[in-house]
């Protein structure tokens, strides 16, 4: 993929991103936001799928409970990470006209796809899916 | 390279690529020299109906993305569960050119 559209993919993922939780803040007083289900997986089979609960999970991070915010779902902790440096890496990137944003992301791919790292972070994955299950998210 | 095994190539193949890039396959595959060849025939790509498939059934989790090798994109699609959902709609329609252009990618680092 090209620098160009990735960095104009993640900027308009971010946007929706942040839209998507103005949203569920403004709607929180009439329908909390475990009333809002837009999983396709949860709607079918009635399980959580792994991401389950990650839009509370960033809320209650933002609103300073990092334990709480753990305890619903740790993807809350990464999405939070992601929308919070991504754009600014990537307007940095953009200022000073460099590609380190691009760079990293190239080698990050090859290094997650190494199976000393794939195992791993797959197994995390399913656990956390287990979790979620478990927790009837 | 012999156009007997350049049309054999195209014609097990074809189905692997987008159609405007097989006509720039043929033609790079006459232009190189024979001793390419086995390296050439020996290539694995990937399914685009295989890929849809995935894509029907695991979407949600970006598992389609992680086989077509666009692991970034994979991992976004997992944190946010298929983008909302959305995103994994889109790519029931975006995967197959998805997976045709990456095999295009592929080639193309033999063709040079």
């Amino acid at each position: 993929m090209k620098r160009i559209k990735l960095y104009r993919l993640i900027l308009v993922a971010c946007l929706l991103g942040y839209a998507w939780f103005g949203y569920v803040l403004n709607q929180s007083d009439s329908a909390p936001a475990s009333e809002l289900n837009v999983c396709m997986i949860k709607n079918v089979l009635h399980i959580p799928c792994p991401a389950c609960g990650s839009t509370r999970s960033v809320i209650a991070l933002w609103n300073g409970h990092l334990i709480d915010s753990i305890f619903i779902n740790p993807f809350g902790l990464i999405i939070s990470l992601i929308l919070l440096v991504a754009p600014l890496w990537i307007i940095f990137d953009f200022l000073r006209k460099k590609e380190s944003f691009y760079h990293i992301y190239r080698k990050s791919e090859i290094v997650i796809r190494r199976k000393q790292y794939s195992i791993p972070l797959i197994a995390l994955v399913i656990g956390n899916w287990i979790w979620n299950i478990y927790k009837h998210l | 390279m012999d156009s007997q095994k350049v049309d054999m190539f195209i014609m097990t193949n074809g189905k692997y690529f987008e159609s405007h890039h097989v006509m720039q396959i043929r033609d790079r595959l006459l232009q190189i020299e024979d001793s390419k060849w086995g390296m050439i025939q020996t290539l694995q790509f990937k399914d685009p109906t295989i890929s849809l498939i995935v894509s029907l059934l695991a979407g949600s989790l970006g598992i389609d993305r992680f086989m077509i090798g666009d692991t970034g994109l994979g991992v976004g699609k997992l944190l946010t569960c298929g983008g909302l959902g959305i995103w994994a709609i889109i790519d029931w329609f975006m995967i197959m050119g998805a997976t045709r252009e990456k095999n295009m990618i592929k080639i193309q680092q033999f063709l040079q």
